[in-house]
Formats: C-alpha cells, sequence, structure tokens
C-alpha cells in the first residue's frame, strides 16, 4: 500500500433527465494493492460510484482522479488502466462470440486502431484463459457458457488486459454456491497476484467481503459509513 | 439473357451481387446493434431523397439519395443515443414522414407518368442499372473492406458489448457513428436495385440468416455478404425469368433463405431442448 490510485473529492452525478443526485458530495480515496467493499441497499448509488471512477457516467460537481489523472468520459486512454465488470453481464445462448474472443478483445483497446492482434496478444489471452482454470472453454461460444463459466472468462479478459484498477458489480449475483466461493478465490488471487486497487460492489457476505480491507457504505448516494470489515472488526478486539 | 442483351443486363447482375454483398455485411451491424429501426429510416430517408432528385431533374436522384440518407443517420444516430425516445417512437415520427415526401415528390416529378424513374425507385429496377452505378458500388464495397479491415477489431469489440468496449478504453461513439455513415452510404447506392421499400430486406434478412447458424461473429461476417449475393443472384432470375420487379423478386429469395436458416438453425434445435430443461453442456 501507499500512493492513492483512485480519489474522488466532493463528486456529485445526476442520471441525464433525472433531478435528484444518484451520487452527493463523495468522497472517498483507495490506495495501491487495497481492496474496498462497496454495500448499500438497492438504487443506493454504488454502480453509480464505479461508473465515475471508470469515466462512464460525467459527474456535475467535484474531481475524480485514477492514478494521478482527471477522470472524464474522454478519458479512453485511462479506461486501459481500469477494468469494470459491469452488473448483470450475462450472454444470452445465441451469442456470435467464442469465448477466447471476448477474452482477447479486452486487449484491442492496447493495441491501437487500424493493427490487428499480434501474437503476443493471443498468447496473453490463452495465458489468462489459463490462469482462471478455463482454457477448455476457450472454443466454446460465450453465451453457452454457464453463469460461473461466463463470470470466469470475463475475468481472464481481465487478466488478459493487465490493468491496475479493478471495479466489479456484484460480481457474485445469479452464480450458484459453488461457482460463488471459487470465484471469489479467483477474484482475490487477481487482486493480489496483479497488485490491483479493487473496488467492488457486494449484497452478500462471503469470503470476498471478509478479504476486504475497508468497506464503506452508501445510502442515497451518500457515504453513510467507512470502517472495517466484520472480520477485521472481530480480529482488533 | 432472357431475351434481354447481355450488355444490359451484365450491370445490374454484378450490382445486385455487390448491393447484396454490402447490405447483407452492413445488416451484421444493424442486427447485432439492434438499429433496425434506424436502419428502415434510412432507407425511405433515401428513397424520399432520390425521389426530390427526380422531382428537380437536374439533380442525379442518387446524390440526393445519398444526402438524405447521411442527414438521417446524422440525426437519428444522436438523437436515440441521448434522447430518452424509445426506437420505436422515432422510427413512428420519421417513417411516415420520409415515406409521404417520397410519394409527393415522385407525384409531381416528370418521369412520374411514365413511371421508369419511380418505379424503379420504389420496386428496383433491372434495366435501370448501368455500368456507372456499377463502378460506384465497386468503388463502395472497396472502401467498406478497408474500413472493415482497418477498425474491424473495435467494431467486433462493440458488436460484443458497446458498454463492455467503452469500458476497456475504445472511443465507442466514433465508430458507432461510423458504422451508421458506412450504413446510410450503402443503403443509397444500393437503392436502385431493389428500391426504397424492399432494401430494408436485403440488410436484415441475409444477416439474421448468417446469425441463426453461426456461433462466431468473424464466420458470420463471411456468410452473410454469401447469402446477401444468393439473395440477389436468385432474385435477379426470378425476376427476368418471371418478369418480376428485381426488389420484390430479391426480397423473397431472401425471406425464403432466412426461413430456410431458422429451420436449421442448431441455436433453434439447442434452445427447444433447454426447454426439456437440457442444459447447454448436456447437449
Amino acid at each position: 500500500m501507499g500512493s492513492t490510485v483512485v480519489e474522488l473529492s466532493d463528486v456529485s452525478a445526476v442520471y441525464e433527465g433525472e433531478r435528484t443526485p444518484a451520487l452527493h458530495n463523495v468522497s472517498l480515496h483507495a490506495e495501491r494493492g487495497e481492496m474496498i467493499a462497496i454495500v448499500g441497499p438497492n438504487g443506493a448509488g454504488k454502480t453509480t460510484l464505479l461508473e465515475v471512477i471508470n469515466g462512464l457516467l460525467p459527474i456535475t460537481e467535484g474531481t475524480v482522479r485514477v492514478l494521478g489523472e482527471l477522470v472524464s468520459p474522454r478519458s479512453h486512454r485511462l479506461r486501459r488502466e481500469i477494468a469494470y465488470l459491469p452488473q448483470d453481464m450475462f450472454f444470452p445462448p445465441d451469442t456470435p462470440f467464442l469465448a477466447r474472443d471476448v477474452v482477447l478483445m479486452g486487449r484491442f483497446a492496447g493495441i491501437g486502431p487500424f493493427r490487428p492482434p499480434r501474437q503476443e496478444d493471443h498468447e496473453q489471452t490463452m495465458q489468462a484463459l489459463t490462469a482462471v482454470g478455463a482454457e477448455e472453454l476457450s472454443r466454446r461460444p460465450i453465451g453457452r457458457l454457464s453463469g460461473g463459466q461466463q463470470r470466469k472468462v470475463l475475468l481472464a479478459r481481465v487478466i488478459a488486459r493487465q490493468p491496475r484498477v479493478l471495479l466489479l458489480d456484484e460480481p457474485l449475483t445469479n452464480i450458484d454456491p459453488e461457482a460463488k466461493e471459487d470465484l471469489s478465490c479467483l477474484i482475490l488471487k487477481i487482486h493480489r497476484q496483479l497488485g490491483l486497487t479493487t473496488l467492488f460492489v457486494s449484497h452478500e457476505s462471503g469470503p470476498l467481503l471478509a478479504a476486504a480491507d475497508r468497506m464503506i457504505t452508501v445510502v442515497a448516494g451518500r457515504i453513510i459509513a467507512r470502517g472495517m470489515t466484520e472480520p477485521q472488526f472481530a480480529k482488533a478486539l | 439473357m432472357f431475351g434481354i442483351p447481355l450488355h444490359i443486363v451484365l450491370p445490374t447482375l454484378i450490382g445486385s451481387l455487390l448491393a447484396g454483398m454490402m447490405c447483407s455485411t452492413m445488416g451484421v451491424f444493424v442486427v447485432r446493434m439492434k438499429l433496425s429501426s434506424l436502419g428502415f429510416a434510412m432507407s425511405h430517408a433515401a428513397f424520399a431523397g432520390a425521389a426530390l432528385g427526380l422531382l428537380l431533374g437536374a439533380v442525379d436522384p442518387l446524390w440526393m439519395a445519398l444526402l438524405f440518407a447521411v442527414l438521417t443517420a446524422m440525426i437519428l444516430g444522436p438523437l436515440s443515443e441521448f434522447s430518452r425516445l424509445d426506437a420505436d417512437t422515432i422510427i413512428g415520427a420519421i417513417f411516415p414522414l420520409m415515406m409521404a415526401l417520397g410519394l409527393i415528390f415522385l407525384s409531381r416529378a416528370p418521369s412520374a407518368g411514365v413511371g421508369n424513374g419511380a418505379m424503379s425507385l420504389l420496386w428496383g429496377s433491372v434495366l435501370g442499372i448501368t455500368m456507372n452505378d456499377v463502378y460506384k458500388l465497386a468503388l463502395l464495397a472497396i472502401v467498406l473492406l478497408m474500413v472493415l479491415i482497418g477498425c474491424g477489431k473495435e467494431f467486433l469489440a462493440i458488436l460484443l458489448d458497446r458498454k463492455l468496449a467503452a469500458a476497456s478504453g475504445i472511443n465507442t461513439r466514433i465508430y458507432y457513428y461510423l458504422i451508421l455513415f458506412l450504413t446510410a452510404l450503402v443503403v443509397a447506392l444500393s437503392l436502385q436495385i431493389t428500391g426504397g421499400l424492399l432494401i430494408y430486406t436485403l440488410m436484415i434478412l441475409p444477416a439474421s440468416a448468417a446469425y441463426q447458424l453461426l456461433y462466431d461473429i468473424k464466420k458470420v461476417f463471411l456468410l452473410a455478404p454469401l447469402l446477401g449475393a444468393l439473395s440477389a443472384l436468385l432474385g435477379f432470375f426470378l425476376s427476368l425469368s418471371a418478369d418480376l420487379p428485381i426488389g420484390s423478386s430479391i426480397a423473397v429469395m431472401a425471406t425464403a433463405i432466412f426461413l430456410a436458416s431458422v429451420a436449421g438453425s442448431p441455436k433453434r434445435r439447442r434452445t427447444r431442448i433447454e426447454g426439456n430443461h437440457v442444459t447447454p453442456d448436456q447437449s
């Protein structure tokens, strides 16, 4: 841990066509290698928080910095350093993409325009699929995989991209209990091995929440509580 | 060929093949990105533009079709993106307007009485295509191929999921507008082959058929233009042999190919099995 990687100062954000801010004067910082859990009720602004961090949603007040750079919807280059898995990212059965291509596409922005993927990109793709234990799924259509397998492929995409910040929105929802355990371990492994700064939204307790360095609670677009996770609290006692 | 000199038929045959390939290639984007309403509005705008060209007389209908289609793409693209209007609402407003304008222009056009130019705009024409038109289509085909090769990986990332592509650092807006622009060009230049009322089928049906049959988007991009060319080729011969409008004949053939692909689709077979609670892995 050490230098600040993500920094939000008095950030407010309003969705187009709405009057009530989805985020209201939120300030937050995350250090290198830190893992932060974001909890709160439905519609509290947790997803909005992640989307202002990667600049997908413009802010109306305050500043957002990632790796020292100001974030805006035009921060395409900076976004290559930030891996984001949106909520409910499931592909329907007829999706015409193979698993390995989904992973490979994570590297496209880094290759740059008018250049085809290089041998190195294909190798990184296969290595990433192997790292998550999904190499045998590489030639399967993504939509034919189970929810847990699709998440594994998307996590392989994260590894293939080699980002510095990881944002996960409800990474364990709609996954069966066995796969949840497996995916939690995988997320922790990726977080530690790549030395990422990770922020994740979660509704449920489990190994992922227990491993978080900090937990923040968001309600009605405001951070109402900051502190330790339950196991940390117990340990501190 | 069928009693018509080859030098008259050949441009239409080549033009039909090129139009079939290009329309169905853009159809791969239109179908996957659910831009059907935009494509529909563009094709009717191109029709209205070409009709205005006929009315004005001095202006090549093709350029007016291009202008109207591109303007529609450039206006409707941002409108559908930024406004919270439903796509059906947009098409509900644009389609009747463009159709009405097109018919008004045609009714006032000098050729309306004779019907050649007007009818070819509506239904396409076997005899209305010249080698000059074929050269324009061929040039556009080369441009389209170069853009697809140059921007292929970004297009693929957007076709998978636009939000995921944006989150990975791709400037999706530029590529989205490029797709709309190319679609407008292809629609406008292909208008004379199938006519304004049916060009949409050539865009949607071969691409939809390819999606029914394949799980790999790269193969979809190879099969869709082949099915588009096949639709155009079969439609061309049906038109000549039965003395039918070429646009309608191509539409009938494209529909037949689509229905055959639905019947033979592995995706539908698996869906039926899943309906009986067999998971994909078991099938």
